[in-house]
């Protein structure tokens, strides 16, 4: 039994950790900006040189990679974390409070789920004149994300509310944000990681599509960017599956990393809660 | 009991999925479609029973034609004077006609409606008489008359309601139809240049004729006209009530339609404008046999296309592919009464500083035509323009003696490309070719003008302005349109960079983009203010006057680089009495040319490049380099030049 | 009484999250840098035949037109009473003057119908899937259908999208390259020609949200897997399939149920990159096209039926939450 748990933890740890290295360790060791174009002979294939190849532009593509990997980590960590950590306070506090406090902030969160995203996106675009970091990107994709995990948090608050354990702790005297914490917390951790883990997903997803209107700065190297210069290019259609394929195979093993990583978490976690 | 639980379950969902996939590919297609390799060529068919569009016409009697416009919003609407109507899409090229066409490859103004060139009435060119062909007659079978241009003018200047009100009115005083063939118009002003206000210099006329006995009954300003009145050779048959497609029929009397008239018979029987969405589909679409005529491609999907379909052809059979003869050049341009680039210095520095070579192949992979002049390098130009200037440029000097032209660009470019086959060896025809050459990249000549002006390089490699601040530039380019100013303000951008500028270039939508260079809220792109087709380019130069000059906030109705220049502004007062015919054109407008060269207001760098490709599986007969009877523009309204050329190949 | 109270502040707060959307809607354009008449005459422009004169003399008469004089209040209230009383929205100022209702009407049935089945289907798959694949957390059935939904799920969908294209509209021509709704409304050629043009763009929208239910279903369902009356169901000899249903689902539902809601509404944003991947004749690209051209009636006209759509879904879910769950009490 432990064996089991232990490999999918192992995998998902592994992959994370191999992410990790690519993004912030390995683009020191990159010989120039991998962003500059015409540093090397266009449309290369694998070699030696260039482990990847090189891209349309003259860029070397492993080189790219890494960096755009270490970008979009950046983007999805900080828009989760941030995102995530907003959302729970507020739908926890709103469901279980309830009252006033919840009718407002239910309000809060209802407007900012209802507004539409797109005029507020290009006025920000052009606001910002091209020059976004990687910081204010984030922090864009953050405001509109966070009403998601708060109105889910709610919701399990609601239900949880009830149950026996919390009423318990509310008799007794404990203070709201200690139930909060203490009661409520562990039981939606594993349903907050894993919306933490989907939400690196999502912000680097969005990242990529804001890339095409211009929020995002498209003179940076993130996996969205490089999709989206890969596919300026026709990378798809010519074949080019080395530019192509390797951002967007970049992401899928950076979720399945996140994701095994979580489940294995959970499982460790219920194995020692004897189960 | 688990496991067969769990197998229904499978099962089940596995049926349902076969089920529908079956259900869709069961339902009789309405076109038969050969299975084949999707890497090799697309093999002919030998079915024997003809294949058939969607639309239900017949694949080989109907031109498929890219739309240009997209999706269409409001496809029942073929009123050309209010916002939303779509144009390109057939409207304007088969359906409607102008008085006046240019023929892009000879520069003259060719009489479509009209007869024959229009006549001045008097000296200072406020009396026009302009006369019409016989015979014409409207697409529901009326007379077409000079009532109906008459009419229309008068209407235009007359009718408030309508945008167009306030640019007509101040211009035409009377419009008259003296007899059936002949119009007299009495301007306001003196207008020297009437073939190119009721005919076509570049995409199209401002003036289309609307057909009396219809609209007279109508407010112009509201009524959609859901089925439009043609005097063109077509008429429409079926439009698509979601805007994907228009479908227009040759009109049996083609005779008495315009072009069907002056040109002979229209092949196509019927011509489909259809839009496939991203630039992937409309390659499939041409690898398939699907579309006949390409709008603007990129470079690299003209690659995939011509390698998945041989007969595939572009304007020259082989590098550069392209048509570099479209009437508007490319480069940088600038908001000029913003600081730094206020600065003569500023902007030469710029220049020198840019290595044209990577940029072009950066951009379009050196399939561009290099042009130093703000004339674009149009084949029917070169020789007026900048050939004749060559020798000046060679000789051009700047305030400290410095020569910048390079004249072997050409032969460089051509000498990094040798993996290309069949590009020329004669300097001549490489700089014919390719351009007359271009400033040097001399980043040591740059640093030296910039200091003359208070710039100074920082201890990290990056210049600092006067103030001692980094210097940043970002240039605004188009997002999803204009690929090629796009990339090049991306391709600058990094050439910048490379220099010691902190610069970047922004994409922005259509929206944004316009309306920055209209508040003058930018500081560089790469915008394109450098047109011209005839060699009386009065029209497009004109808008640098240094009249149209306002703060940067307001809107700028012409000169949005804001550029003030007594010697330009009077070197265009100059041209505009000019009739376009008038000898002292050429050498007038090689003063302007020199004027732009030695003031630099904007950049210009290349000329455009368009890849419009066409399948010739179906029809053949398009014009290319070898028979450049006419410029590959799709999109303009004189479309039908090519119509009576082509031929159906007959294939099933 | 209770819950009549909450019944009332809650519709409360509806009315107030539309009022905001809709303000929001109306301001923040006309905040942007560009407005309708800039993106009208910019578009002529770029054909390069209109002389300035010619430019800014339309630009007068456009403001006129479009109705862009008087002060931002002044266009508010004027916006307000228009819409409330006659409901109508005004004529589009990018395809001026057809009415933006007109124009809402032919693409709104085409988005609802594409996306409420796509949203349906990968609801009611994802979900059985996940179930299943949490009830049976530890065989290999369960980790292969997470795996699937894992592989998935991150694929960009644009990617996704034009690889089902190139797969099924080319390399096998079995579906057609883009949407084309043949013959007149309701006959049979009608109705074959939609499912036939919609089968790949619906299938492209149920993989990419298939991945999210599979995995967030199958973490709930494991989860609740371990609680102890689930155990205790087992001791008591319950089927799996009535632990399943009566168990693991109804616990399960609540947050499912949640996102269904708002993913329902979110319908009538329609789906912008499928539309135009797969010229699809939906509200999505009006919206863009709206915004992009500033057209600030198509804007509202637009994204107010969206913002009413997600508010109430929020409303109806709030309301709908004590019959999912009987343990929810309203305070």
């Amino acid at each position: 039994m432990k064996r089991k748990h232990n490999s999918r933890l192992l995998a998902g740890f592994a992959l994370v950790s191999l992410f990790a290295l690519l993004g912030f360790v390995v683009p020191f060791f990159s010989p120039e900006d991998p962003r500059v174009w015409n540093t090397v002979p266009r449309n290369l294939p694998a070699s030696a040189a260039h482990l990847l190849g090189t891209t349309s532009l003259g860029q070397d593509t492993f080189w790219f990679l890494t960096w755009a990997i270490r970008n979009s980590l950046i983007i999805g960590l900080i828009t989760a974390v941030l995102a995530t950590v907003i959302g729970l306070v507020v739908g926890l506090t709103a469901g279980f409070r309830g009252g006033t406090i919840d009718r407002v902030l239910t309000l809060l969160m209802d407007s900012f789920i209802v507004i539409p995203s797109l005029p507020i996106l290009i006025l920000l675009a052009s606001l910002m004149k091209g020059r976004a970091s990687i910081i204010l990107v984030a922090g864009v994709l953050v405001i509109f994300n966070w009403p998601w995990p708060a109105r889910q948090a709610r919701a399990s608050a609601l239900s949880l509310r009830e149950r026996d354990f919390v009423h318990t702790a509310w008799f007794s005297g404990e203070s709201p944000l200690k139930i909060t914490m203490r009661e409520l917390l562990p039981f939606i951790s594993s349903w907050a990681l894993g919306n933490l883990i989907n939400t690196v997903l999502v912000a680097v997803a969005t990242e990529g599509a804001l890339a095409v209107i211009g929020v995002s700065n498209q003179a940076q190297a993130t996996l969205g960017t490089m999709i989206f210069w890969a596919m300026q290019h026709q990378a798809l259609l010519a074949e080019r599956w080395l530019w192509i394929g390797s951002p967007v195979v970049a992401i899928m093993l950076l979720f399945i990393g996140l994701f095994l990583t979580q489940t294995g978490l959970s499982q460790y976690s219920a194995t020692k809660r004897g189960r | 009991m688990k496991a067969k639980r769990f197998n229904q379950f499978l099962t089940a969902l596995a049926v349902i999925m076969i089920l529908s996939m079956l259900l869709s590919a069961c339902t009789p297609a309405t076109k038969t479609n050969p299975e084949s390799d999707p890497t090799a060529p697309k093999q002919e068919q030998s079915t024997g029973k003809a294949r058939m569009t969607e639309q239900g016409t017949p694949r080989n009697e109907t031109l498929i034609v890219d739309a240009l416009d997209g999706r269409i919003t409001n496809p029942k609407q073929f009123n050309p004077y209010i916002p939303g109507t779509a144009y390109s899409e057939g409207f304007h090229q088969v359906c409607m006609a102008n008085l006046y066409e240019i023929d892009g490859t000879k520069g003259d103004m060719i009489p479509i409606i009209a007869a024959k060139p229009a006549e001045a009435l008097n000296a200072d060119f406020t009396k026009w008489k302009i006369t019409l062909r016989s015979g014409l007659a409207w697409s529901d079978g009326q007379e077409f008359s000079a009532e109906d241009v008459a009419w229309t003018l008068t209407m235009l200047s007359t009718n408030k309601d309508l945008p167009a009100y306030g640019f007509w009115n101040p211009l035409i005083k009377s419009a008259k139809a003296t007899d059936k063939v002949t119009v007299e118009i009495e301007m306001n002003k003196p207008y020297p240049r009437i073939e190119t206000l009721v005919g076509d210099q570049i995409f199209d006329s401002p003036f289309h004729v609307l057909a009396k006995h219809i609209w007279s009954k109508e407010n112009p300003a509201t009524f959609a006209a859901a089925t439009p009145t043609c005097i063109g050779p077509y008429k429409l048959k079926d439009v698509d009530a979601n805007g994907m497609w228009t479908l227009w029929e040759k009109r049996a009397d083609w005779q008495k339609a315009a072009y069907g008239a002056s040109m002979g018979e229209p092949k196509p029987k019927y011509i489909l404008f259809k839009f496939y969405g991203p630039e992937e589909k409309r390659v499939l679409a041409g690898a398939a046999h699907d579309l006949d005529v390409f709008m603007d491609i990129t470079p690299d999907s003209w690659d995939v296309l011509r390698k998945k379909n041989e007969y595939a052809k572009a304007w020259f059979d082989q590098f550069p592919y392209a048509n570099m003869d479209d009437p508007c050049e490319r480069g940088i341009s600038f908001n000029t009464s913003k600081a730094p680039f206020d600065k003569l210095e500023v902007r030469w520095a710029l220049a020198l500083a840019t290595d044209i070579q990577s940029v072009s192949m950066a951009t379009f992979g050196g399939k561009m035509r290099f042009s130093p002049i703000q004339v674009p390098p149009l084949s029917g130009l070169q020789p007026l323009y900048h050939f004749a200037l060559e020798d000046w440029l060679k000789n051009l000097q700047l305030a400290d003696g410095y020569k910048p032209f390079d004249g072997e660009h050409s032969a460089k470019l051509v000498k990094s490309l040798a993996g290309e086959k069949g590009l020329p060896t004669d300097p001549k025809a490489q700089k014919e070719l390719f351009g007359v050459g271009w400033w040097k990249h001399d980043p040591n000549q740059a640093a030296k003008l910039l200091q003359s002006v208070g710039f100074k390089k920082g201890s990290d490699g990056k210049w600092l302005t006067p103030d001692g601040k980094p210097w940043k530039i970002t240039i605004n380019a188009p997002a999803n349109f204009e690929v090629q100013s796009g990339r090049l303000a991306f391709a600058v951008a990094d050439s910048w960079k490379k220099f010691g500028i902190d610069a970047t270039a922004q994409a922005m939508e259509g929206g944004p983009f316009w309306t920055a260079e209209g508040n003058g809220d930018f500081e560089a792109g790469s915008y394109w203010p450098g047109c011209g087709v005839q060699p009386d380019v009065y029209n497009q130069v004109q808008g640098w006057h240094k009249k149209y000059v306002v703060p940067t906030g307001q809107t700028a109705p012409g000169n949005r680089q804001r550029y003030k220049s007594d010697r330009i502004s009077n070197l265009i007062d100059q041209l505009s009495p000019l009739k376009p015919t008038d000898p002292k054109i050429v050498p007038l407008v090689n003063e302007l040319n020199k004027a732009f060269v030695e003031e630099m207001p904007w950049i210009p760098m290349f000329g455009t490049s368009k890849f419009v490709p066409t399948d010739t599986y179906y029809w053949t007969g398009f014009p290319n380099s070898k028979d450049p009877y006419f410029g590959p523009w799709w999109w303009w309204s004189n479309f039908p030049f090519i119509l009576h050329k082509l031929q159906p190949t007959g294939k099933m | 009484m209770r819950f009549l109270v909450f019944l009332g502040s809650r519709i409360l707060t509806f009315l107030m999250v539309v009022w905001i959307g809709i303000t929001t809607a109306f301001f923040v354009p006309r905040f942007a840098p560009s407005n309708p008449v800039e993106a009208v005459l910019a578009r002529l422009d770029s054909q390069k035949s209109f002389q300035p004169e010619q430019i800014q003399a339309m630009r007068e008469s456009l403001m006129e037109l479009f109705g862009l004089k008087g002060t931002l209040l002044q266009q508010y209230g004027s916006f307000l009473k228009r819409v409330l009383v006659s409901g109508d929205f005004g004529p589009s100022l990018t395809v001026y003057p057809t009415p933006v209702s007109t124009l809402v009407a032919r693409a709104l049935p085409w988005s609802l119908g594409l996306l409420f089945c796509s949203t349906i289907i990968a609801w009611v798959l994802g979900n059985s899937i996940g179930l299943i694949a949490g009830y049976w957390k530890d065989r290999t059935i369960s980790r292969i259908l997470e795996g699937t939904a894992i592989l998935l799920y991150p694929i960009p969908y644009y990617i996704l999208a034009l690889a089902l294209i190139i797969l099924f509209a080319y390399v096998f021509p079995i579906f057609p390259f883009s949407f084309s709704a043949q013959g007149q409304p309701f006959e049979w050629a009608f109705i074959k020609s939609v499912i036939r043009g919609s089968f790949l763009p619906a299938l492209s929208m149920v993989t990419v949200g298939l991945g999210w239910w599979v995995i967030s279903m199958k973490a709930l369902a494991s989860n609740i897997m371990e609680e102890e009356y689930v155990y205790f169901a087992r001791l008591k000899g319950v089927s799996d399939g009535g632990i399943m249903r009566g168990y693991v689902l109804r616990n399960a539902l609540l947050p499912q149920v949640t996102m269904l809601a708002l993913q329902l509404g979110g319908m009538f944003s329609g789906a912008l990159l499928t539309e135009y991947l797969f010229g699809y004749p939906g509200v999505g690209t009006l919206i863009a096209q709206a915004v992009l051209g500033s057209d600030y009636n198509m804007i509202l006209g637009t994204i107010s039926f969206s913002i009413i759509a997600v508010a109430g879904a929020t409303l109806i879910i709030d309301l709908a939450y004590p019959f999912l769950d009987p343990r929810i009490r309203y305070r």
